[in-house]
């Protein structure tokens, strides 16, 4: 039943974050033609940054798998399941307003309450990365287009892998404060601060957010081992993190 | 007051708890015997909280040790087997606001192989909880039935209770005060609870342990402790001397005019010999009430 609790606590998160992204891969997919039709009037001479991007999300767009790499993957999916994740990682974990001393008076571990709690999320997360990623080569045929499943599944592992970094982050301090906001603001303080460093790192094998779009494999058709193995133990050292400071924490 | 009860269900020795450089506990004995109902007394702030998180795993110990059934609090493994031997309802009455009665019943079941069916229908309809209504909706009365509810149907060995009349009316405090005497009468069980009132205390503990400022002052069985317990007036024809009592057990003095006074908690008999020797006009014993014993038990700062 600790499953049920950690489902009730997480649902309403998980369905609004699903139905979010079910519309925005949706949304994706259906605009390509309206894209291709807007692609001719991109101004070939702006300068500057911005011009720099600009030219790069035409260039991707004029394919359409460059287009669903730019504007799903690495845009819409990532920032997303970003916030998701942390949302995910934070929900009402033995807050002190939730029930924690009730929870606490149960005859479970503490290692099992973390466990259950990581599952769950996890789990979420997973259907997060994988299931909206999937309406893109369901509705591909919509559009006179065709996308890779084989693809769609690896960007999707990459997402789920990089993002599991945030939803530990947010595990993990969430089992360090007994309220439920601390946690999240400052989860998203790190998730925003690292999504401005990625501005600024050359190689993609540092950035999480680069990783998280599968930008490796989006331009070399490479997985990106060295990147998924970092964020894996990344991910599962916060989650160690989490269980052995929640083994300690006094309530 | 010295005790040595057998087998204790729940027994401190030394027991220190420090919070960010201030001391909670501060070297508590508590020894409470299987089956009694030991009311478990102080002040706020006293440690009575800090105490009950301890025996339950919530919080560790900074030092000394606690146990419970003869397990040791501390341990994860042992203090998981507390838990499941133990019914617990906390100040708060803290219980899942997002779920209906129903789901708390069935969630909270599911941890307790000995989970009794029985009660979980009687106490449903005793307590005219609505199945279906989620606890956010429920006042603090329901709540703290429903917490009663979930704590009784463990099939408990030990129950214990955080102040479990707080913020209650006194007619639904009574009605969870005669819940809980029914119950512990029907099933053998220990109960610890904790309260500052004395009244509710006096009404169903057959033991009290009194603590302030993290340490046990009074502990035994109520009986006892209201017989050792007792006021010494003695009237002299002008002032009361200023005198010392070497009497064992000797809590306070008071001189205020011609009344000397003397609470003592080791009984009158040395109290009234020590104050035949000053020559009162008279003496008298009077026995203190269970109030009187816990302002008399507490330090000076009161």
């Amino acid at each position: 039943m600790l499953w049920y609790k950690s489902w009730l606590e997480t649902r309403w998160r998980f369905l609004i974050g699903l139905a979010l992204l079910l519309c925005s891969a949706a949304g994706a997919v259906l605009s390509y033609p309206q894209v291709l039709k807007l692609l001719p009037q991109v101004p070939p001479n702006v300068d500057g940054l911005l011009g720099v991007k600009i030219r790069e999300a035409a260039d991707l767009a004029r394919s359409y798998r460059g287009f669903v790499w730019s504007s799903w993957f690495r845009q819409n999916l990532t920032q997303a399941a970003s916030l998701f994740a942390v949302l995910l990682g934070t929900a009402s974990f033995l807050s002190l307003e939730g029930g924690a001393l009730f929870t606490l008076s149960l005859p479970v571990s503490r290692r099992r309450l973390v466990g259950v709690r990581a599952a769950t999320g996890l789990a979420e997360l997973f259907v997060l990365a994988f299931v909206p990623s999937l309406l893109i080569p369901l509705l591909s045929p919509s559009v006179g287009e065709r996308y890779a499943l084989g693809s769609t599944l690896i960007h999707s592992a990459c997402l789920f892998i990089a993002a599991s970094v945030l939803f530990a982050l947010a595990l993990l301090l969430s089992t360090v404060f007994g309220d439920v906001w601390r946690p999240l603001l400052i989860a998203l303080a790190v998730a925003f601060a690292l999504a401005v460093a990625d501005q600024f790192l050359r190689s993609p094998a540092f950035s999480l957010y680069r990783l998280m779009s599968g930008e490796t494999y989006f331009r070399t058709g490479r997985l990106p081992w060295g990147g998924l193995l970092a964020a894996t133990a990344v991910s599962v050292s916060l989650h160690a993190a989490a269980i052995a400071r929640l083994t300690r924490r006094d309530f | 007051m010295a005790e040595q009860p057998e087998q204790p269900i729940i027994a401190t020795t030394a027991l220190r708890k420090s919070y960010d450089g201030v001391e909670a506990l501060r070297g508590l004995d508590l020894h409470v015997p299987a089956g009694s109902i030991c009311g478990f007394l102080g002040r706020n702030g006293a440690g009575k909280t800090t105490t009950i998180k301890i025996l339950l795993g919530m919080a560790r110990p900074t030092q000394g040790e606690a146990r419970v059934f003869g397990l040791p609090a501390h341990l994860p493994q042992t203090s998981t087997e507390i838990r499941l031997r133990t019914g617990f309802v906390g100040e708060e009455k803290d219980l899942y606001r997002y779920m209906t009665v129903a789901e708390m019943v069935r969630f909270t079941a599911s941890f307790y192989p000995r989970w009794r069916r029985d009660l979980e229908q009687r106490y449903l309809r005793r307590f005219e909880l609505p199945a279906e209504r989620k606890v956010k909706a429920l006042s603090r009365g329901m709540r703290t039935k429903l917490a009663l509810l979930l704590a009784f149907c463990r099939g408990a060995e030990l129950l214990i209770l955080d102040e479990p009349t707080a913020g209650l009316d006194p007619a639904v405090a009574e009605d969870v005060l005669q819940a809980l005497v029914t119950h512990v009468g029907a099933e053998a069980m220990t109960v610890f609870f904790s309260s500052h009132h004395i009244a509710e205390v006096e009404q169903i503990a057959d033991r009290i342990i009194i603590i302030d400022h993290g340490r046990s002052v009074v502990a035994g069985e109520l009986d006892d402790v209201r017989q050792a317990f007792c006021r010494v007036e003695m009237v002299f024809d002008g002032d009361a001397p200023a005198a010392v009592f070497r009497a064992p057990g000797v809590a306070r003095v008071r001189r205020s005019g011609r009344v000397l006074t003397v609470v003592s908690g080791g009984g009158a008999e040395e109290v009234v010999s020590e104050a035949q020797a000053l020559h009162p006009k008279s003496i008298e014993v009077v026995p203190l009430t269970l109030k009187e014993i816990f302002l008399a038990s507490l330090a000076e700062e009161v």
